[in-house]
């Protein structure tokens, strides 16, 4: 089980998974979007368990996004 | 026994690593570049294609300017430039020359040919333009010119176009003789007919092969024939025309007779193709240049990555944010590198690195945020790509070291601009912006610049631009490149906000400023774009990712054989400013 969580403050942009979806290292899982410009966050591959977050969610750096399991 | 190594080993051998391995492969735009990458090599075939077929002309015993590259160039060395360059939307499709940086012989020289698939190779509009860059670059690496020529004259359906101007067709004879008087010799072959502008071209050079067919003249034979003194031309003088055209059978003026057995303008003639070649490349051995060896700081060393992970790396999606570490990595002999200042003025990278085996300054935009805290003179996180108070005091230095320790520059532009308003206005931005143009101008380094995605504002010129005339030899642009004084909304918004404002408080539909809007948003994205940028001379070429560090290759090895001024490497400030 492992938290995914976010590189940089912001707001979250896209969501590309669900929970129970299964994942690889090369799935672009969420967009966190700063100062205009669009972070990339990519997880171990795993199954999402559990998304924490929704679009528009501002978050801090560290939050946690989703649990991978 | 003698014991051997470079100068100032310990600090060039065993460099600091820079970037790390590819964390993923990303397919999507992986695809989208090399589809990019697809388009403009599309582009490059329309030109190669144009103008009469490769085999008719073989047939009758000519080959084509390519064919000529193919065989003077040694192997993988070619690095072609303004291929598509095409700023006045010939209907040929390009200037009607063909030019390069490529080895000869292992000599590196800037090459440059007649596009003799094309009306006989004439001036074409844009061609003057593209010549000065070509004459440009031989003048700021200090690198022999050679000319392929096969040059039928000016195109005179549209010599108001190309003849006359400051920067005209006559301009270049000037800048061949100003090379000549910097000791920068130019060598050409001469094939087929070169009347008039193909007569003064074959003139320019220091030394002149002639193949045997050739001929070079103040006026070709048709001008001799077809005079009309009535100011007009009407059924009396086209009939009189005629008559002379069936009549007349003089051989063209200036063939070898004249101007090898007469007047000894041409050296040498040869009866084949592959023979004037050969004697460029024989000239070419006759020529001063340094080994290799006596300005490398290292052995040559590929990256420890493989540069294709570029495609990865690098998003199309310009709002992606990347790390410009891992993109140099490609680029630098084994990864590794020497920065400078890495703890001061975070947006911006600066450091000495080697290509093969050669020590080379590189600035680039780090991309990403910069934490909280910069720029310390506002109330606002700094962003990659945007210039701030201590990234432009930074580069300032730099400039000047490497310009002091006569080291090459190339820069890697991600820029959306410098940083504005009053807060940015009190820290300088204005004048630290102007003093890194006179860094770079004092310097008298010869620079290279690839226009990696954004280049944007006057950061796209400050930060080794092609408007640096005395310092840029060319720049490059890869399929991610988008050139523009702002992105396209920002212009919209800048042009139309008051427009908007004034349509509301009159109680006008927004409609129609809506439209004008977006179609701004439109021209700027359909002209910035790659193949666009490379059309109108905005880059010099634009070159698909794995080919990048070949042009870093060609451009620091040109510089180091044979440059103007040097710097021994154990007097050089700049690695110990680094080390401290």
């Amino acid at each position: 089980m492992g938290e995914l969580i976010s590189p940089m403050a912001g707001r979250v942009q896209e969501i590309h998974v669900t929970a129970g979806q299964m994942i690889t290292e090369d799935d672009e899982l969420f967009i966190i979007e700063a100062m205009k410009m669009e972070n990339a966050v990519y997880g171990d591959p795993g199954i999402v368990k559990e998304v924490l977050v929704k679009v528009g969610d501002k978050v801090e750096e560290d939050d946690v996004l989703a649990i991978i399991e | 026994m003698i014991e051997k190594d470079f100068s100032l080993h310990p600090y060039f051998k065993n460099m600091a690593g820079i970037g790390s391995e590819l964390a993923r492969t990303l397919k999507k735009n992986v695809e989208e570049l090399k589809e990019q990458e697809a388009l403009i090599a599309q582009e490059v075939e329309r030109v190669k294609q144009n103008g009469k077929a490769t085999e008719a002309m073989n047939e009758k015993g000519e080959w084509t300017a390519w064919q000529r590259l193919k065989y003077l160039v040694d192997p993988g060395t070619w690095c072609p430039l303004h291929t598509i360059y095409d700023p006045l939307e010939n209907e040929e499709g390009n200037t009607g020359v063909i030019d390069g940086i490529g080895r000869i012989g292992g000599k590196w020289a800037v090459i440059i040919a007649s596009n003799n698939k094309v009306m006989a190779g004439a001036w074409l509009s844009g061609q003057a333009d593209n010549v000065l860059r070509v004459t440009d670059m031989a003048k700021l690496l200090h690198l022999p010119l050679v000319w392929v020529l096969n040059c039928s004259g000016a195109k005179l359906m549209e010599q108001e176009r190309l003849y006359a101007n400051r920067r005209g067709s006559g301009t270049p004879f000037f800048r061949h003789a100003e090379l000549q008087k910097l000791g920068i010799p130019i060598i050409v072959g001469i094939y087929g007919t070169n009347p008039a502008g193909g007569g003064y071209h074959a003139l320019r050079p220091t030394v002149l092969i002639g193949h045997k067919k050739c001929n070079m003249a103040v006026g070709g034979a048709g001008l001799v024939s077809g005079m009309a003194p009535k100011g007009y031309i009407d059924e009396e003088v086209a009939e009189a025309l005629i008559d002379a055209t069936k009549k007349f059978k003089a051989t063209p003026p200036g063939r070898v007779e004249i101007h090898h057995s007469g007047t000894g303008f041409i050296r040498e003639v040869c009866d084949t193709e592959e023979e004037v070649l050969d004697e460029i490349k024989r000239y070419l051995g006759t020529l001063p240049s340094y080994d290799a060896e006596f300005f490398r700081v290292g052995e040559p060393t590929e990256p420890k990555y493989p540069v294709s992970d570029l495609y990865s790396l690098i998003p199309l999606n310009q709002k992606r944010i990347y790390s410009m570490p891992d993109v140099l990595a490609r680029l630098f002999d084994g990864s590794e590198h020497l920065e400078f200042r890495p703890d001061y003025g975070p947006e911006i990278y600066c450091g000495l690195a080697k290509i093969d085996g050669y020590l080379c300054g590189f600035v680039a935009n780090n991309q990403g945020g910069l934490g909280t805290g910069y720029p310390d003179y506002g109330e606002y996180d700094g962003i990659g790509g945007k210039l701030y108070r201590e990234g432009l005091i930074k580069m300032n230095e730099f400039v000047t070291l490497c310009g002091r320790d006569r080291i090459p520059m190339i820069w890697v532009q991600d820029t959306t601009g410098i940083d504005v308003g009053d807060t940015a206005e009190q820290a300088e931005m204005l004048g630290l912006g102007m003093s890194l143009i006179y860094s770079i101008e004092q310097s008298e380094t010869p620079m290279m610049t690839i226009v990696l995605r954004k280049g944007t504002a006057a950061a796209h010129y400050v930060l080794g631009g092609p408007q640096a005339n005395n310092n840029n030899v060319f720049t490059l642009g890869t399929a991610a490149t988008e050139i523009y004084v702002m992105h396209g909304e920002t212009a919209a918004a800048a042009s139309y906000a008051r427009r908007l404002l004034k349509d509301r408080e009159d109680g006008k539909p927004l409609d129609g400023t809506i439209g004008k809007m977006n179609k701004i948003i439109s021209q700027y994205n359909k002209k910035s774009r790659p193949v666009y940028c490379a059309k109108k001379g905005f880059v010099d070429e634009i070159v698909a990712m794995p080919e990048l560090r070949n042009y870093c290759r060609a451009f620091v090895g040109a510089y180091y054989q044979n440059p103007r001024s040097i710097c021994a490497v154990h007097q050089m400030l700049t690695p110990r400013l680094i080390k401290g």
